[in-house]
């Protein structure tokens, strides 16, 4: 390869600025903007005075109960959602018909890219008075509820996620070369053990994908608990909704979303860290 | 292991299909079906609050989609040369767009926004000729289409540049050995490989943005986006018009949806 000219250059940077600005603007600014508020004090009427203060971020107990259950849920979503994922993936990688394959590939992924306000509204639906509890009614168990307890923002949170995680974990057993699984049975080992030492470790880049890209997405997750969990089971999203449109407790409130994305990186990073000394593939990039 | 995958279909499509069912209820109450009738479609269609919420995501997403693809290309062609300290930046910097949460950037950009719509509005005001009415920034349009960009734009830098990653280069040299000229390589053997990429990542970019509830919640000032009209509505109290108007969105991404992937399938064949 030449060494890229002058001219060259330019036209690279011409294609950057755009994306450039755009980072420098609408991401880099704003992150610094609810740092600074993060420290500064709350005005008479709401919203920012200037000023610095660490009393937001010693205050951050006042919403620990939220904190808590962000940090419960969304791993313990994460888990389930793998569980229902994992043998459905394994299904569609490795016994399903290849003429049906893609057909149904599509169908998980569809309800992923169509709207979650929508898909999470039908389970209040479901859930609520008249759904399956007037049934369970109807045969006999009386006054069941379902709504606005921690299985239904649990069950709404793998009702959404699903199609994310199976889709990586999929690519990841598709890829798997299948004679290694005929080897591994020709030398006697049990469906079991094949799958134990075989299958299993080779999907482990899909399975850690999977869990980031869902855990990550429950970090910040709003919708489900507000509509699910109805003000009992409230995330840090639900928190920093309400600091900011309601009570307009703007330092505070910036004071959280700081804490929350700290809080993120560490544990990603950790994560991938971890991820990547066992299995040494760590996440893998050509899903992202 | 049938019968399981079975379940798993029924669970993701029995509450999509419930939501279809009720929105042809001919009753008037949200959860008891008393016969079948459009009349929920009728209403919906005719409430003008719907429309307008309507065309503004329409514009947003419509627009959103546009510049995230056009930038995401340029900035994915331009990072596959760059090197460096510019390119970890940009790595960077695309690595913390996608991961973080939708709700942080939607405070964010509301915070910053107004702010510096707050110091700005006083400046212009102070600077615009006497007898004229000077213009005030405020939330709206162009504060969700910027905000909506950011993660579409790094989405689609994403999916071209996995798309010029598995493309064969030695085309490339080929052309340039033969004394094409760089646009001409670029307009006859770059452009063709990878527009199934932007072409998908321009219709998954749409699909976000119109169907985004958090971050329109917080940027979008005045112009409601149909998602915030309807979390409002669900709030207000569940009626079959929500499920007509979901049913409706349902509906639109689902063309959009399988239009992507009928590209992306097009493409496969022609390998």
């Amino acid at each position: 390869m030449k060494e890229p000219s002058k001219s060259n250059r330019w036209i690279s940077a011409l294609l950057l600025a755009p994306t450039g600005l755009w980072f420098a603007f609408m991401l880099v600014l704003p992150l610094i903007v609810i740092l600074v508020f993060s420290f500064g004090e709350r005005a008479a009427v709401g919203g920012y005075a200037g000023g610095f203060t660490f009393e937001h971020y010693a205050n951050l107990g006042a919403r620990l109960k939220a904190f808590t259950n962000t940090l419960t849920y969304a791993p313990l979503g994460t888990l389930l959602s793998l569980l229902v994922a994992y043998p459905l993936a394994y299904y569609l990688a490795l016994k399903v018909n290849r003429r049906y394959k893609l057909m149904l590939l599509v169908l998980v992924i569809v309800p992923f890219w169509t709207s979650l306000l929508i898909r999470t509204y039908a389970w209040i639906y479901i859930l609520g008075g008249r759904g399956i509890p007037n049934i369970l009614d109807w045969i006999g168990f009386e006054g069941v509820r379902l709504i606005n307890t921690p299985g239904a923002v649990l069950l709404g949170i793998v009702y959404g996620y699903l199609p994310l995680m199976v889709f990586p974990i999929y690519v990841s057993l598709e890829k798997l070369n299948k004679s290694l699984l005929e080897a591994s049975s020709d030398l006697g080992a049990s469906p079991f053990k094949t799958f134990r030492q075989v299958t299993l470790p080779l999907s482990m880049p899909g399975v850690t994908t999977g869990c980031m890209l869902v855990f990550i997405l429950l970090m910040g997750e709003f919708l489900i608990p507000a509509f699910l969990g109805g003000g009992k089971v409230y995330f840090i999203g639900n928190a920093l909704v309400d600091l900011f449109l309601q009570s307009r407790n703007w330092p505070f409130g910036s004071a959280i979303s700081v804490t929350l994305v700290v809080i993120m990186l560490v544990t990603v990073s950790l994560y991938m860290r971890m991820t990547m000394r066992n299995n040494k593939t760590g996440v893998d990039e050509s899903l992202m | 292991m049938r019968f399981y995958a079975i379940a798993v279909y029924l669970f993701l499509y029995v509450p999509i299909g419930i939501i279809v069912l009720f929105s042809f209820n001919a009753g008037n109450h949200a959860s008891e079906l008393r016969g079948l009738s459009v009349q929920w479609y009728a209403k919906a269609l005719s409430n003008p609050f719907v429309g307008d919420a309507f065309t503004t995501s329409l514009i947003v997403a419509f627009t959103v989609a546009i510049l995230s693809s056009l930038m995401g290309t340029a900035a994915a062609l331009a990072l596959q040369r760059l090197t460096g300290k510019m390119r970890i930046l940009f790595d960077g910097l695309i690595y913390v767009s996608v991961m973080i949460p939708g709700i942080v950037i939607g405070i964010a950009t509301l915070v910053a926004l107004v702010t510096v719509f707050d110091f700005l509005n006083p400046l212009l005001a102070s600077i615009w000729p006497a007898g004229f009415e000077a213009p005030k920034l405020h939330m709206g349009y162009a504060s969700v289409i910027a905000a909506h960009t950011l993660f579409t734009m790094s989405l689609v830098i994403i999916m071209v540049r996995a798309r010029i990653a598995g493309m064969d280069r030695a085309l490339i040299e080929a052309s340039m050995d033969l004394y094409a000229t760089p646009w001409r390589t670029f307009y006859q053997v770059t452009l063709p490989q990878i527009y199934p990429a932007i072409l998908a990542g321009f219709l998954l970019s749409f699909t976000f943005s119109f169907d985004d509830f958090i971050i329109s919640f917080f940027v979008a000032g005045p112009n409601t986006t149909l998602p915030v009209y309807i979390f409002a509505s669900i709030r207000r109290g569940i009626t079959p018009e929500v499920n007509a108007i979901g049913t409706m969105v349902l509906l639109g991404s689902l063309v959009l949806l399988m239009t992507a992937q009928y590209l992306m399938r097009e493409k496969r064949k022609d390998k």
